[in-house]
């Protein structure tokens, strides 16, 4: 009917009379869009309806009915990154997750165990494949690579086209550019995709590039910025010291006025690839300030002004970057105006892609983030999208980081909620990193004594990790209430790790160093990043990112000295057993947990390239900024000052995730990887092999007697891990 | 009519007279082009920019929906439907940019077949002088009389149709502006043809229905005339590469105005 409709309408058009023409191109302008549009969308449903038939007969000929043997019909997983047990537990206590809490009392809340090492893209690398890291390959942000020792990022191999057209000053590419997930295995919804069972899988850590699989996915952490980092702000300054920018950390640019008193600069865009050299791109831009001193206009190339405000964050402003032969880079970025009196100085977050104009893929289908972004407007796309990094550098102060965060997880609600509304049937899974990184930023405020409040505010934001939790709760309550009491419904809250405090750095590099294991080059005492000064024919062990240390093995790092064998056995239980004994002087206790060896602790093929150990440290503790970086510094501990002040990158039994439900459970200590093995089951399907979770929900013919909220006296850990400090209103109360 | 018409005739003849008819291309891009760019900043000025915007973002967004949920048949019809509602408020949103453009655009076209679309007639040519009566004027077919001048010969009729058709074959002897006389009763109208010489604005019609705005090239005939209409065909005028005649040059410029807006509308910001 309506293809007949869209048929007669453009017969009525293609044979008008040469006078009705006349109309003008006023009307053309609309009416041959219009046209366009109607055709489009007519053209493409009667396609889909024709096809239907097919479609159906092709899924009943090859998988049969996908929910035949099904005890759920949908499934929405909601993940709050970072989600503690202990901090959650405290707030239900004090009725302030009224959600969490009828969530739990109607079906179930305990910890979930979690992966090793307890950190975002391992325990979802575990969440999205059933397997553990020997087997996806996932053991950090970072790894080494062996022939040089340089560090790469774990999760995805980017390199440039390498068939290129050289005409003159451009190098045009005739492939696209190398851009590969190297995280292992098969995600569970890729699974249910086989069997016809559709999946929304929205910000889910390490799913970039998209993998194709019949369903939706839109990718999440370890996406790139714009200019392919993991996310560097710019901040514009008139501030500055003997002529360098005051602060540091991201792009810095000093600014200066002009004598009408109106800024000129470039916005820093990513490499042009298309020229040779690959200059940077930029983007000229005018700051002019109001009279008042409480707004100032923006005006940068090829967008609409914007107004800011003082102190405020503007909405998406987005940046094209021209790459010449007309070829346009588009990026989304928002501003924040910091101060005007006595300088200017104006943020800029990192140049997210833009979604409605991807330069890489971010999603799947690649117009999945078109159709969000058209239909919910611009949204941050950034892995890491909340820029923790200028708040640790003091560019932008907490009000700023905070408002951001939570900007974003109101883009992401949206997402979840536009989601639930196109299933019925199948799987809606969204995670939200808001709670992860509010409780790195602000851990602090629940320790007045943690070293980061040194020089620092300490009680503005006192309860901006409990306002992120209620946040959460509040959105549960919408979401619940739009699930209703759906029987075939299964509502899953869960997290990827908890939280622990964050006091004290400790540098394994420089331990290491102490100790004999690590030697550095003749004279040299410390060494700057990336092993620097290291000498690497005299050197067995080495420490690089946040939990992994690796050992010098001859075969497979290129300077390799350690012997397979007795020799690297007899290396590993000695460094095992000394770290285990180490102890913090400055408290007397000891730093580290337990420290595991990633070989004998697993049997995946991807142990081999794992750290050879993994430092399980205490809550309270963990590697130093410098550590993680490859540097070897003066002192094994330090206090660690910076903003960033919670983290989760000690032994996982410290910080367990969250595991709540509206069905009760069969499964007492349930564990992350047991996740989508119970989502598989509950929608009737076999979990591969390698998948050595558990169906976490009941069986026909079995009890789920694992039900209501977890008893507050098991959450030893997490919040209330020794070194860590939970604020209680009226008085503070330090455990361990 | 006539007022009208004289005044955007005399204005498109300065207009047109820089390059003259011997370059016809020359006007019939450039014109069109301009046409396209005074549409955009119009339509700009007059249109709901923001409505616009939200409503083609929202038949997107549909589109796209029947797109990416298509396993879901009743979600694809769902989104067709939504797509289609905001195409008909796209198009509302059009209404008003429609009704300020279409009268300048519609005097352009005019004005550039008026100019372009004819060539003269050539000596020798045999043509029809078609007239039509006014029903109402009471007047009979065979009260209808023609005076030729010389260098235009009646080679037949006339010919008179019960339904007031006069129709006479003229033949062009020679070459040049001739006046006809035509009349019916006290009442006598002219009718101008164009033989030979150069390319020239060529007469092809006179009206006294509305159809006079479309040919500027004669006066209208009054309200009250026994003549409803008076035609002597001319032939079209080959302005190749580009389309001839009046629908050649009614699409023609149709299509490069809207391309020219199409392809203009970033630099004018303006959303179409």
């Amino acid at each position: 009917m309506l293809a007949v409709a869209g048929l007669a309408g453009l017969s009525a058009v293609a044979w008008s009379p040469p006078a009705m023409a006349y109309i003008g191109p006023g009307a053309g302008f609309a009416f041959a869009g219009s046209l366009l549009l109607i055709v489009a969308a007519v053209g493409l449903a009667v396609l889909i309806i024709l096809a239907w038939p097919f479609t159906v007969a092709w899924r009943l000929i090859r998988v049969g009915n996908p929910f035949k043997h099904a005890t759920a019909k949908r499934v929405v997983i909601v993940g709050l990154d970072g989600m503690d047990p202990g901090i959650a537990t405290r707030l239900m206590q004090e009725g302030r997750l009224p959600n969490l809490q009828g969530l739990a009392g109607r079906g179930v809340f305990r910890p979930l165990d979690t992966s090793n090492p307890s950190m975002s893209p391992v325990a979802w690398s575990t969440f999205s494949t059933g397997v553990d890291p020997s087997l996806h390959g996932i053991y950090d942000f970072l790894t080494r690579d062996p022939c040089t020792y340089a560090p790469v990022l774990s999760s995805t191999d980017i390199g440039e086209a390498k068939k290129v057209l050289n005409i003159g000053k451009y190098l045009i590419p005739l492939e696209k550019p190398r851009i590969k997930l190297l995280r292992k295995g098969t995600p569970f919804w890729k699974l249910l995709g086989d069997r016809h069972i559709h999946s929304t899988i929205q910000r889910v850590p390490i799913t970039f590039p998209p993998e194709p699989f019949r369903g939706l996915l839109l990718s999440g952490m370890c996406v790139p910025d714009l200019r392919g980092s993991q996310g560097t702000f710019s901040f514009f300054s008139t501030a500055q010291q003997d002529g360098q920018a005051a602060f540091t950390g991201g792009e810095q640019t000093v600014l200066r006025r002009n004598k009408e008193g109106t800024i000129r600069s470039r916005i820093v865009g990513p490499d042009n690839g298309m020229v040779k050299g690959s200059p940077r791109m930029t983007l000229p831009f005018s700051l002019h300030v109001a009279s008042d001193r409480r707004t100032a206009r923006l005006e940068v190339e090829g967008s609409p002004p914007v107004t800011l405000e003082l102190e405020r964050y503007s909405e998406w402003v987005t940046l094209s970057f021209d790459a010449g032969l007309g070829i346009q880079v588009k990026g989304i970025a928002r501003f924040y105006l910091v101060s005007l009196e006595p300088e200017v100085s104006l943020y800029m977050t990192p140049i997210h892609i833009d979604p409605e104009n991807p330069a890489m893929p971010i999603s799947h289908p690649a117009v999945y983030s078109v159709y969000l972004a058209k239909l919910l407007g611009p949204f941050a796309t950034l892995g890491l999208a909340e820029d923790t990094w200028a708040l640790n550098e003091r560019v932008i102060d907490e009000k700023a980081f905070f408002e951001q965060a939570m900007l974003i997880c109101e883009e992401r609600e949206r997402m979840l909620f536009e989601a639930l509304d196109h299933t019925s049937k199948g799987l809606v899974t969204t995670v939200f990193d808001t709670t992860d990184r509010v409780q790195h930023m602000f851990y602090r405020y629940l320790d007045p004594t943690h070293p980061a409040n040194r020089d620092k505010e300490a009680t503005a934001y006192a309860d901006a990790i409990f306002r992120v939790y209620q946040h959460m709760d509040a959105m549960l309550g919408k979401l619940l209430a739009k699930v209703g009491d759906d029987p075939d419904t299964v509502v899953i809250v869960m997290s990827d790790h908890g939280f622990t405090n964050f006091r004290r750095g400790v540098n394994l590099n420089a331990w290491l160093r102490d100790e004999g294991y690590l030697v550095l080059k003749d004279g040299a005492h410390t060494s700057g990043d990336w092993f620097g000064q290291v000498d690497w024919s005299r050197t067995r062990a080495f420490s690089l990112g946040l939990t992994g240390m690796f050992i010098n093995r001859k075969g497979r790092e290129k300077s390799g000295i350690v012997e397979e064998g007795d020799e690297y056995v007899g290396l590993i239980a000695e460094i095992m057993r000394k770290l285990e004994a180490l102890v913090d002087p400055a408290t007397g206790q000891r730093c580290v947990r337990k420290v595991r060896s990633a070989i004998a602790s697993a049997d995946g093929p991807y142990r081999f390239d794992a750290p050879d150990l993994l430092v399980g440290y205490e809550g309270g503790y963990r590697n130093s900024w410098e550590c993680a970086t490859g540097a070897v510094t003066e002192e094994v501990f330090s206090d660690n000052t910076k903003s960033w002040s919670g983290d989760h990158c000690v032994d996982p039994e410290v910080v367990p995730g969250v595991f709540f439900s509206n069905r009760a459970i069969a499964v007492d200590a349930p564990h992350i990887a047991d996740i989508p093995v119970s989502v598989l089951r509950l929608f009737g399907q076999k979990p591969l092999h390698q998948m050595k979770g558990r169906m976490l929900f009941a069986t026909p013919g079995q009890p789920a007697e694992v039900r209501g909220p977890v008893e507050p006296e098991r959450i030893l850990q997490s919040g209330a891990a020794p070194g860590a400090r939970v604020h209680l209103p009226g008085k503070d109360v330090a455990h361990g | 009519m006539d007022l009208f018409n004289a005044l955007t005739s005399a204005v498109f003849d300065v207009l047109l007279a820089p390059f003259g008819y011997r370059l016809a291309w020359f006007d019939l891009v450039l014109w069109p082009v301009l046409a396209g760019i005074g549409a955009l900043l119009v339509y700009k000025k007059v249109s709901n920019q923001a409505g616009i915007a939200a409503a083609k973002q929202r038949i997107m967004v549909h589109i796209l929906a029947v797109v990416i949920y298509r396993d879901d048949i009743l979600g694809v019809l769902r989104s067709t439907a939504r797509a289609l509602g905001w195409n008909v408020r796209y198009l509302a949103h059009n209404v008003v940019p429609l009704l300020v453009m279409i009268v300048p655009m519609t005097v352009l076209m005019v004005q550039l077949v008026a100019h372009f679309a004819y060539r003269p007639l050539e000596k020798g040519d045999v043509r029809l002088l078609e007239v039509a009566l006014d029903p109402e004027s009471g007047v009979s077919p065979k009260a209808v009389q023609l005076q030729v001048p010389q260098g235009v010969a009646v080679d037949a009729g006339p010919v008179r149709t019960p339904d007031g058709q006069v129709v006479w074959r003229l033949k062009m002897q020679d070459e040049g502006d001739f006046t006809l006389r035509l009349t019916a009763g006290d009442e006598a109208q002219n009718k101008a043809l164009a033989v030979g010489g150069g390319p020239r604005k060529v007469p092809v019609l006179r009206s006294k229905t509305w159809e006079a705005l479309l040919y500027p090239g004669e006066a209208a005939l009054p309200r009250k005339s026994a003549f409803e209409s008076i035609r002597v065909a001319a032939d079209e005028r080959d302005v190749s590469p580009l389309p001839g005649g009046e629908g050649g040059i009614v699409l023609w410029f149709f299509g490069t105005s809207l391309v020219a807006g199409f392809l203009l509308r970033n630099r004018f910001g303006v959303t179409l």
